[in-house]
Formats: C-alpha cells, structure tokens, sequence
C-alpha cells in the first residue's frame, strides 16, 4: 500500500523551507516516489519563484496629470517652520511692548524735565543723598541681573535667531538703553526726583524682560525643527 | 531609473518646501514601485491607479514629518504598504465571503498537469488580479513583496496559520489559472 500523500498546505510548506528536518525527509521520501506531489512542488514553486520576479509596474501618464493638477490646486504648503512663526509673533508682540514702554519711559521724560525745573534746588542735600544711594542699591542689583541674563545669552546659539528678529531684539534693546542714560542724565540733573527714578528703574525692568524674552525665544528656536517633526 | 539610486541631496528639502517640480521627481523615481504594490493588492489598474494617487497626495502632506531616519523611498514605501493596508481591511468582509469559496479546494489540491512553458509576467500579473481579495492580498506581501507571515499576521491581524492557507490558496488558484 503506497503512503497517502501529505496535504497541500504542507507540500506548500515544502516550497517555503517551513518543514522541520525530520518532516522533510519524510516528504522528501514520498516525492522521490510521488510524481504527483513532486508535479505539484514544482509547480507551486514555480508561481513563486515567477511572483517574486515580478517587476515595477509604470504607472499610466495620466495618473502623475491627475496628481499634479490635485497638487497645484492645494494651499500653499510652504513650509514655514513652527518656529519661525513663533520668532516673528515674538518679535511683534516686542515691538508693541517696548513701544508701549517706550512711549511710557517718554511720557516720564517729560515729567523728569517738568520736576527738574520745579524742584527747589536748596531741598536737603543729606535727603538727596539717601535717595541716591537707595537708588545705586536698586541699580546694581538690576544690573547684576541684566548681566546675568547677558551672560546666558552669550553662551546661548544666538545664530539661531534669525537676522530679523535678532535686528528687532538689537533695536528694542538700544531703545531701552537710550532711556537707561536719558533717565541717569535726568536723576544726574535732579536726584531726588521720583520720575526719573521710577523711570530709570522701569528702564532696568524692562530691559530685564527683554533679556529674559531673548533667551526663551534661543531656547525655543533651538528645540523648534525637532518639536515641529515630532508634532507632524 | 530604480528606487536603488541615491536620492540627489536637496530632493527632500524641495519636496518639504512643496516644490511640485521636486515630487515630480520623487514620482518619477518610486511611483513604479508603488503603482505595481497598489495594483497588485487591489486587483485592478484603475484601483491601484486611485490608491497610487491618493498615496502621493498623502506623502507631498505628511513630507514635513520625515526624518530623515530612513531613504525616501523606505518612507514611501511604508506609507504606500499601510494605505493599501487599510485598504484591503476596510474590505475584509468581503474578503472572508470570497475566500470561504476556495477552502475546500485547498484540503484536496487538484492534481494537474504541469504547464510546460514559463509563467509569462503579463499572465501571471492578469491571473493576480482574478484572485480572490482576501488570498491576493496575502500572496502579494508573501510571494511578490517577500515578506514572512508573521509579519503579515501582524499587518492584516490574521493567525500566521491563516497567511500561511491563503498563500497556498493563491497559488493554487494561480497554478490552475496559468495552466
């Protein structure tokens, strides 16, 4: 009586080398006798061996046409990178704040010119020179932290900023400094007068601020590309 | 041209500023790659033309969000492989009625004669497209795209028992439909 012959999925098997070694002598031995089988293998084999010969396929012409007519017709994708939107509202919103300050530290301005000309010159010297030295206090303390800040930065990849925005920042901060020395000139001219104190001091502020914006926004363009992939 | 070529340098950066001209070129490097997978797993030309169409539409929106971490044309490919993925699931119903036809076929294959000639390609690539779906779809990731059934088990969440019977299935059918 000759052997039953195994079952297609294993002679299936045979072609896909998926057999254990035992199994495939024992198949082996039953094709060796089984023109039947051994036909089947071979041609089973066969599809295979022919499918995974199968070779690209070129796509009809129309099919790129229908494509770049979808692609033209789509909004503009330009990519502008998360960050460089984040640089520009960052920007924006230093351009209306320092020019609210701006317009602030003036408004002071005037105030220190009109109290300098009204303000006794016999007020009490010793008076005076309390308020200064609260003031020199108030100044260096502002000034270690400003250098603070400067220092970070210059560690800081301040390339990363772009040309700019790193411009607007430059001009922000001159506008600042000028009202640093307008206000010293001023408290120079009348020290006790509060104005100009409370003007110089909202100078150091604000520059401070600023200072502290220029370093989140470095931070924030360094990790932009990689958290806009992530996020896309 | 082959997906083998190295990608020139600046094709990636062109086709993230959404340069058309640049996905031109990417199209014209992989679209054959593509279309071949997208006809072949949907069983006809026009379907695999829409698939091919939506896949590029797809990668020109998703281009921002590749890294870099493989060749473009791996990317691609992945992203080609899962939209047909989902194509072929969003069909698995009918895929389970048009399988169950053959199942008693592949207990007892028919034992017939061996054609004499080679398979010819544009046969093989006719007698594909008659397969039915749900035995296509694995014969093409098994046989023509080369991968294991494992990996097809996990990719369509099949038993790998079940990638293995369609494959045979398919080739059965292909054997008696070449012959």
């Amino acid at each position: 009586m000759s052997a039953p012959h195994p079952d297609g999925v294993t002679l299936n098997d045979v072609v896909d080398g998926l057999l254990s070694a035992v199994e495939r002598d024992d198949i082996r031995r039953h094709l060796t006798g089984c023109d039947d089988c051994r036909s089947l293998v071979e041609s089973l084999r066969e599809v295979k061996s022919s499918a995974g010969a199968l070779p690209p396929v070129q796509p009809p012409r129309e099919a790129w046409d229908r494509i770049e007519r979808r692609l033209r017709t789509e909004p503009s994708r330009r990519r502008v990178p998360q960050w460089a939107w984040l640089a520009a509202a960052a920007s924006m919103l230093l351009v209306v704040f320092l020019g609210y300050r701006q317009m602030s530290i003036l408004r002071r301005q005037t105030s220190i010119a009109q109290a300098a000309a009204s303000t006794d010159q016999a007020e009490n010297a010793a008076t005076a020179q309390f308020v200064e030295a609260e003031l020199r206090q108030a100044e260096d303390h502002y000034q270690k932290a400003i250098a603070a800040v400067e220092q970070q930065i210059s560690t800081s990849d301040k390339a990363s900023l772009d040309p700019q925005t790193a411009a607007t920042l430059a001009k922000n901060l001159s506008v600042i400094d000028q009202a640093i020395s307008e206000s010293r000139a001023a408290l120079r001219a009348q020290p006790t007068s509060e104005p100009a104190q409370a003007s110089l001091l909202e100078s150091f502020k604000a520059k401070i601020a600023l200072l502290q914006d220029t370093v989140a926004l470095i931070n924030e363009m360094r990790k932009g590309p990689s958290a806009q992939q992530k996020g896309t | 041209m082959t997906v083998q070529d190295a990608e020139p340098p600046d094709l990636v950066t062109r086709c993230q500023a959404g340069d058309v001209d640049a996905f031109a070129e990417l199209y014209a490097r992989h679209s054959a790659r593509i279309y071949a997978l997208t006809t072949r797993m949907a069983g006809s030309p026009d379907t695999g033309a829409d698939l091919l169409q939506e896949i590029f539409l797809q990668a020109y929106r998703k281009m921002g969000g590749f890294k870099g971490e493989a060749a473009l044309g791996t990317w691609l490919y992945r992203l080609a492989l899962n939209h047909c993925l989902d194509f072929v699931r969003s069909r698995q119903a009918r895929m389970d009625k048009a399988t169950a036809a053959i199942d008693d076929e592949a207990r007892a294959p028919a034992l017939m004669a061996r054609r004499e000639q080679p398979v010819e390609r544009i046969d093989l690539e006719r007698a594909v497209q008659q397969l039915p779906e749900g035995c296509r779809a694995v014969f093409v990731l098994h046989d023509v795209e080369g991968y294991e059934h494992r990996e097809i088990a996990k990719m369509l969440g099949i038993a790998e028992g079940t990638s293995k019977s369609q494959v045979f299935k398919a080739r059965m059918k292909l054997r008696a439909l070449l012959t």
